[in-house]
């Protein structure tokens, strides 16, 4: 069953990320809700690394890769360069993006909201984002 | 992702059809953009073959519910799943925006 993938910096690669991971998570029977929720937290995180951490590079790519132990989805997003700093990223006000007439600003707000663990581990020439998603008895 | 726009009395329906993400959110924003340069600033948004929408698709929403309350416009959202539901909650953006669960409903509103 396979737990990873490696994909190209294109804005094309998130819908394949993203029927990756549903297709990992529906079969440990984790649907719905919660379900979507783990997935838009790994696209946005993903997106915000496409987009500005690589300008859409084709030539780069990040890895993601799942894993489940004791009820608890453990996702790990691997990436070249420096971390955006998701743990210190102070949120901002539905009304204010909204006068402001913003399109961004709301993906890591979504991870912070969704994930119950965020962890960032910074290497020499890498990142990781480590999200722990805990999930209640919902998987088999 | 399509997008079906459908004239109706008196507002403009949007069916965004499959997954409205960052890849695909400048095909809607490009839409939203051309019928507010018609001054069309009554906009119905159909969810109902939405399957997936990011902060991105949202975000287009969002950027234009300023101007559309300056022209005199209404943005109003329709049949959303519950997944698309529970990202706007997740934002808070249901307590903002309106959304009906019946077409139905969508037509008095843009009356009132």
């Amino acid at each position: 069953m396979k737990t990873a993938i490696k994909v190209k910096c294109s804005k094309g690669s998130l819908i394949v990320i993203r029927d990756f991971v549903n297709k990992w998570l529906t079969e440990r029977a984790i649907t719905g809700v919660l379900a979507n929720q783990i997935v838009l937290a790994i696209d946005e995180a993903c997106a915000n690394s496409i987009i500005h951490q690589h300008q859409c590079d084709g030539k780069s790519n990040i890895e993601i890769q799942m894993s489940l132990e004791a009820q608890t989805v453990h996702v790990e997003i691997k990436d070249t360069g420096n971390a955006f700093p998701i743990t210190r990223y102070k949120p901002r006000a539905i009304n204010d993006i909204i006068r402001k007439r913003n399109k961004g600003g709301m993906g890591i707000y979504l991870i912070r909201n969704i994930m119950d663990e965020i962890e960032i581990e910074q290497k020499a020439d890498h990142f990781i984002y480590k999200f722990a998603k805990h999930i209640n008895g919902q998987a088999l | 992702m399509e997008i079906i726009e459908k004239q109706q009395n008196g507002y403009y329906t949007l069916t965004p059809v499959g997954d409205l993400d960052a890849n695909s959110s400048l095909e809607m924003d490009a839409c939203i953009n051309g019928l507010l340069q018609k001054d069309i600033v009554n906009l119905h948004i159909d969810c109902s073959q939405l399957k997936y929408i990011s902060s991105a698709g949202l975000g287009v929403f969002i950027s234009f519910i300023d101007e559309i309350e300056q022209k005199g416009g209404k943005i109003i959202f329709s049949h959303l799943t519950e997944s698309v539901f529970d990202v706007f909650e997740l934002l808070g953006l249901n307590q903002i925006v309106t959304i009906v669960t019946n077409g139905e409903e969508v037509s008095p509103l843009f009356s009132s």
